[in-house]
């Protein structure tokens, strides 16, 4: 048997479905994108980390010239080390269609079973592949237009082809790890075989990259770097000639930063939205005890205690808030699934056994129980102490002494020639300034938070955009060795659509760490003097200029690298095996520090270094036509690739502008649909809010409604006064959003350009997001008021006047 | 009921007075000069008394009667109810010891539209827990009983007529055993016969030794009761007292 | 529950057979079902009122005498019966056309008076011209303001409802009932809320409103000031009772 009193708790709770259903919404629409903001936030920044650990990534990657088994057991009884593998590393081109080619690189295993480091996991076919076989890699497999079962054509250095057939297709999380320049998004397709296939590629039986894992803390790079020397002396000890050493943690997936990206923009959304949905609690949560005076006046004039009403009202908003959680939890559940989902496989991640993180729960929990209770707690007070008199007679007799207009009443008590009704609209909008302050708050914090993460989108637009100026040529072309630039020129000119050719410089390098030992590699490029096909954004110093010698500007990654180093400093590189010193001028922006390291100079001073003068191993072609499509520069590429074969020139890579600054872009592209997605998930927390709000506010104005109908006020009046109010508070608060938008859009784009650029840049403001946002408050905010304003004006009049 | 009943009640004057009055202004702020509510009230109710307060509309009858019950607070004066001086009591306190003092019975009824009847006249004894639950829930099927409402225990407020919503109200206010009832209007919005009724339920209730103050201004009652207190302009009418 | 007293259908005696009624209600039945039982409020009334009256509606509470109004005003429907004012028959009226009728042509006073709390007097009585319309533009505010004079709140016109008296706010919803000048005046109550010299003040608004035309129908429960009218009604459990005597009293 239930005591009356939580009888009438239930009976508040089920009998009004409307407004149930609006206080439940609006608890859990801030729960919901609460529970998603906070797992996918956990899982981004945890879980993905450690499904990318889970591959035993090699945390000591080393290029040497060659070397065989012996030196590799050797390494593995080195200690502090783990485990030790060698494999053989390739780039050749693969066609799978007639005449076309794309760069592939490949890697030789010697003893599959004994493959532990970089392990890769099978999505179709067989794994591992057995003499004659190929596995490819699964984010590059479409660009090779490869289905399982084909034979694939490899090109060979000798300019024969050899035939592989394509048996299985898997998924390797370190592509982009063992590459320079570029990262993830512009490292070439990846392909597998087996070292017995090895002599048929023209190749040798043999090893060039050395991967190692540590014993101890796999994630200190102190540790690694200790290991490392140790390998190191050992390789060099056995005469192999060290090319280069990449040093990786177990964590540092090759696309970390935009995990790191989304995570910090994760953590500003997460902590707006708590705000936001304590707001939005509070403000329903209010609106609904405003409707309860009546009856706190009764339950005290019968004897009820204070204590024993608020903790009736405690109740009632308990339960309102489990159900709450209730909606909430599965639905965030399963977006939060389905955008990781999505983030994983594009940012080539493993979801791995998805479950919403204990810490979001908890974090709904707390939310769900406490922010609530909290933002009923002054309502529910200040209903119980109401006096009995004026709680029951619902009008606040002669109180007027106590009545102040406010400056805004005031202001518009001033407003001659407004009519009257509307002059309703504005006074009800002003008439209670608590709740009118809350509303606003709400609802501009939500519309805020919208825009800024459309601002920020756009942002991130214009420098996916800005990618594209690093590939301004239509077609990059790379042979196998340099030729004289006059030679190349003079050939493609023959091919018609070429307007510009131009001969880059571009070698590999390292960078010469203090006491003279190799490290990190780099992608050194040479660009012609005054070269039109490259329009770098500068982060600090400045660009090459024509007189510059063995001047470098470098890529943003050195910065991260590099803590310390300066335009104006120097920094010595081993190039075409000499340790030479350049001068900084200067740092640029390319598409963030998961592209690696990249430097450009001037042509000449690396034509110098190369011994190469008027000779260029790429070429970058214009066509005549502007603004070609990817399959047009695809078409110029063809013409060009056969006039090259033609003249028995060996083309190592062939690439369109197009491609190039796609694949570089990538990474931000995902960055700005993720953006675009909680742009979403905030407008519903606000949409949300708005229309209960704006609902709640008319529903307590039946009353005043039956008034104006009895003193002849028409259906249009009505429903004009009461739009006109939810319009003024929602353009109010749009009008207070977007100044919020600002502080809020620098930011989340702060957070983004440190995690990815180690550098802010302005934001762009876009006027999409302020204009979506307000339609979206016009709509909703006169639906919201509409839909209860027509139920008010449907009741009669004695109806509505016998509610007092 | 019979008129000599009522005047061997009214023999109770001897004793102490349970309600009493001295003083007793009530000023709205915000009226400023406007004359007060009340104007310096002295009144005695003895136990098994049934006052009716007569009045016009805007004589300040449901002011008198807001300040027996603490609903609202004096100007200026006292206001002693069974020996409690009501202005001294906390907003709390008030509530707890009207619970269990004091049964109010409202013109407009005040019933909780979303609880059942039973469940209306069990709510007082809920919140004073003067009663076992299970005593509770017997002592309001037997109040229903008393204003003949049994068969309707289940149903809501807005499933019984005005007369039958009253009758529970006084039932509900009758709950915790009061042995004051004060009610504002009873049947300010029931019709001839269902005020008779009402009105019956009342004399059976000073029978049993309650201690009654009506607030009407239907002067044709005021023949049936102990005694008639008119109220004009906030100020007791000479000789009526 | 109710009493089965005989309602006589009476001529209005006093006024002139030969003139057309204002207000006519025919056979009017008011049943609210409750689920009780059905409540009868009126059982058929048939009531004229005449240009220029100045009608007392008395009855104790309960008798049905607001229900009665409500039939006039259209703030409610009868069961049974209509009601014709002029040649429109009211509830035939959707609610919203109802509702502009009501503003050209009725001005009503309630008993809680019922001004918009976050208008000041001058607005509240302006209100009424804005919706209705038809008084024009430019003399609104003018008109306005001498009616609130006529009640004598001419230097309060700024003032919030909350800030003045009950009788004041009384007597400013007076003035806003006459804001469209309508032919009629309808008040349920005026000064059931008031003490009684407030009441007498608002009461000699009504009377000097009459003398100058208006028709006027006053709901009440004080017998008093039904003496004072031009003709009392009197409504006992839905049904009329004898108001030729009551009026031969006079």
């Amino acid at each position: 048997m239930i005591r009356p009193r939580w009888r009438k708790v239930l009976a508040d709770l089920v009998g009004n479905k409307a407004r149930l259903v609006l206080v439940v919404a609006s608890i859990a629409v801030g729960l919901f994108a609460i529970g998603m903001i906070a797992t996918v936030h956990d899982v981004l920044s945890t879980d993905l980390r450690k499904g990318y650990a889970a591959v035993n990534p090699a945390n000591i990657q080393i290029s040497v010239d060659s070397c065989n088994q012996d030196l590799i057991d050797e390494i593995r009884h080195t200690p502090g080390v783990k485990d030790a593998a060698g494999v053989f590393n390739t780039s050749l081109r693969l066609s799978s269609d007639p005449g076309q080619w794309i760069a592939v690189n490949i890697e030789a295993i010697t003893n599959f079973k004994k493959m532990d480091i970089n392990r890769v996991s099978l999505d179709q076919g067989v794994w591992p592949p057995k003499k004659g076989e190929i596995v490819l890699e699964r984010n590059k497999l479409a660009d090779t237009h490869a289905r399982l079962g084909d034979e694939t054509l490899l090109e060979l250095p000798s300019g024969k082809t050899h035939r592989l057939k394509l048996v299985g297709v898997v998924h390797d999380l370190t592509i982009g790890s063992n590459d320079i320049g570029g990262g993830f998004f512009l490292a070439p397709a990846q392909g597998y075989i087996s070292n017995d296939s090895l002599a048929s590629i023209e190749m040798p039986d043999t090893f060039n990259q050395i991967y190692a894992t540590v014993t101890g803390d796999p994630n200190d790079l102190a540790n690694i770097t200790t290991v490392s020397n140790a390998v190191r002396k050992k390789v060099e000890d056995s005469g192999a000639k060290v090319v280069n050493v990449i040093l990786r943690r177990s964590i540092d997936h090759p696309n970390a930063t935009y995990l790191d990206a989304m995570s910090g923009v994760l953590y500003i959304l997460g902590l707006l939205v708590v705000f936001l949905s304590g707001f939005l609690i509070t403000n329903t949560l209010s609106a609904l005890l405003n409707q309860q005076v009546q009856q706190i006046g009764v339950m005290k004039t019968i004897g009820a205690r204070r204590n024993q009403i608020i903790l009736m009202y405690m109740l009632l908003i308990l339960i309102f808030s489990l159900l709450a959680f209730l909606v909430a939890l599965p639905l965030s559940s399963q977006a939060s699934y389905a955008l990781l989902e999505f983030l994983a496989s594009r940012i080539n991640f493993n979801l791995l056994a998805f479950h919403l993180s204990s810490s979001a729960i908890l974090i709904m929990i707390l939310i769900a129980l406490v922010v609530p209770q909290v933002a009923a707690f002054l309502p529910i007070l200040h209903g119980s102490r109401i006096p009995v008199q004026q709680a029951i007679s619902g009008i606040e007799l002669a109180g007027g002494g106590a009545h102040r207009s406010g400056w805004a009443e005031r202001r518009i008590r001033r407003l001659r020639g407004v009519s009257r009704p509307l002059l309703i609209s504005l006074r009800n909008t002003f008439r209670r300034k608590g709740r009118l302050a809350l509303t606003l708050f709400t609802l501009s914090l939500g519309g805020s938070i919208f825009i800024a993460t459309f601002n920020v989108r756009a942002t991130l637009d214009r420098m996916v955009s800005q990618v594209g100026q690093y590939f301004l040529a239509d077609i990059n072309l790379t042979f196998d060795r340099p030729y004289q630039i006059e030679r190349i020129q003079a050939l493609l000119k023959q091919v018609p659509g070429v307007a510009v050719v131009e001969g880059w410089g571009q070698t590999r390098a390292e960078v010469v760490l203090s006491g003279g030992k190799v490290g990190d590699s780099l992608l050194l490029l040479a660009p012609p003097t005054g070269s039109q096909l490259i329009r770098p954004v500068i982060l600090t110093g400045r660009w090459l200029l024509p007189g510059d010698d063995r001047a470098v500007a470098l890529s943003e990654e050195f910065l991260s690298r590099f803590p310390g180093l300066k335009p104006g400093d120097t920094i010595r590189l081993h190039v075409n095996d000499q340790d030479i010193d350049w001068t900084v001028v200067g740092f640029f922006q390319l598409a963030g520090k998961s592209g690696g390291l990249m430097a450009y100079t001037n042509f000449n001073s690396l034509a110098e270094v190369m011994h190469t003068p008027d000779q260029a191993i790429t070429y970058r072609i214009v066509s005549t036509q502007k603004g070609l499509t990817d399959a047009g520069q695809q078409q110029l590429g063809n013409r060009i690739e056969n006039t090259l074969r033609a003249s028995k020139l060996k083309i190592s890579d062939i690439t369109t502008g197009q491609h190039l600054s796609n694949s570089a872009g990538q990474g931000l592209n995902i960055l700005t649909v993720f953006l675009l997605i909680m742009a979403l998930l905030m407008a519903l927390v606000g949409s949300i809010g708005l229309m209960g709000t704006m609902s709640l506010n008319v529903m307590e104005r039946t009353r005043e409604i039956g008034i104006l109908r009895a003193i002849g006020a028409s259906d249009i009046n009505l429903m004009n006064m009461v739009i006109v109010e939810g319009m003024l508070i929602g353009l109010l608060s749009c009008l207070i959003g977007f100044l919020f938008a600002f502080p809020i859009s620098i930011w989340m784009s702060d957070t983004i350009g440190m995690v990815i650029f180690d550098h802010t840049s302005p934001v762009n403001y876009t006027i999409s997001g302020y204009a979506i946002w307000l339609a979206v408050v016009v709509v909703l905010s006169s639906l919201a008021s509409l839909v209860p304003a027509r139920s008010a004006s449907r009741l009669t009049i004695r109806e509505v006047l016998s509610y007092e | 009921m019979l008129a000599s009943q009522i005047a061997a009640h009214s023999q109770a004057r001897t004793s102490e007075p349970i309600i009493r009055l001295r003083g007793v202004t009530k000023r709205y702020p915000g009226t400023g000069s406007a004359a007060p509510a009340l104007r310096d009230i002295d009144l005695d109710v003895f136990p098994g008394e049934f006052v009716a307060v007569v009045g016009k509309s805007g004589a300040g009858k449901t002011t008198l009667a807001n300040m027996i019950t603490g609903v609202d607070r004096v100007s200026s004066g006292e206001v002693i109810v069974g020996g409690v001086s009501v202005a001294e009591l906390g907003e709390n306190e008030l509530a707890v010891w009207r619970g269990r003092n004091l049964g109010i019975i409202y013109q407009t009824f005040q019933l909780l539209p979303m609880l059942s009847l039973l469940d209306n006249v069990m709510l007082p004894m809920d919140f004073c827990g003067l009663y076992s639950r299970k005593t509770s829930r017997d002592r309001a099927r037997q109040l229903l009983q008393e204003v003949e409402l049994e068969e309707h225990t289940h149903k809501r407020p807005s499933g019984i007529s005005g007369g039958q919503q009253q009758r529970v109200a006084i039932a509900r206010a009758l709950a915790n055993d009061p042995p004051i009832l004060v009610a504002d209007e009873p049947t300010g919005r029931l019709d001839s016969v269902t005020s008779e009724t009402i009105f019956k339920v009342f004399l059976s209730l000073v029978g049993r030794g309650k201690t009654i103050v009506m607030v009407t201004h239907d002067e044709s009652l005021a023949g049936r009761v102990s005694r008639v207190i008119y109220l004009a302009d906030g100020e007791i009418q000479a000789g009526t007292a | 529950m109710n009493a089965s007293r005989p309602a006589p259908a009476l001529t209005p005696s006093g006024a002139p057979e030969t003139r057309k009624p204002l207000i006519e209600m025919r056979r009017i039945v008011k049943t609210f079902h409750t689920p009780a039982g059905d409540f009868h409020a009126l059982k058929g009334i048939d009531l004229c009122f005449y240009e220029g009256e100045f009608v007392a509606v008395v009855g104790r509470s309960g008798s049905g005498k607001s229900t009665l109004v409500n039939m006039i005003t259209g703030i409610d429907h009868p069961t049974a019966g209509s009601v014709f004012v002029g040649e429109v028959e009211i509830h035939r009226l959707p609610e919203g056309k109802m509702s502009i009728w009501r503003g050209k042509n009725l001005g009503i006073v309630f008993q809680f008076y019922q001004l918009l709390p976050m208008l000041t007097l001058l607005e509240n009585v302006l209100l009424p011209m804005d919706f209705a319309g038809v008084i024009p533009w430019a003399q609104r505010e003018d008109r306005a303001r001498s009616l609130l004079d006529l009640v004598g709140l001419g230097d309060e016109a700024d003032y919030l409802p909350a800030e003045i008296s009950g009788g004041q706010q009384q007597s400013a919803a007076v003035a806003r009932a006459l804001a469209n000048d309508p032919p009629m005046i309808i008040a349920d109550e005026p000064t059931g809320n008031l003490d009684s010299k407030t009441a007498n003040a608002v009461f000699a608004i009504f009377t000097r409103l009459a003398g100058e035309g208006k028709t006027i129908i006053m709901v009440t429960h004080d017998n008093s000031l039904a003496r004072r009218t031009g003709r009392a009604v009197y409504l006992s459990d839905g049904g009329l009772v004898n108001s030729a005597g009551q009026e031969a009293r006079r």
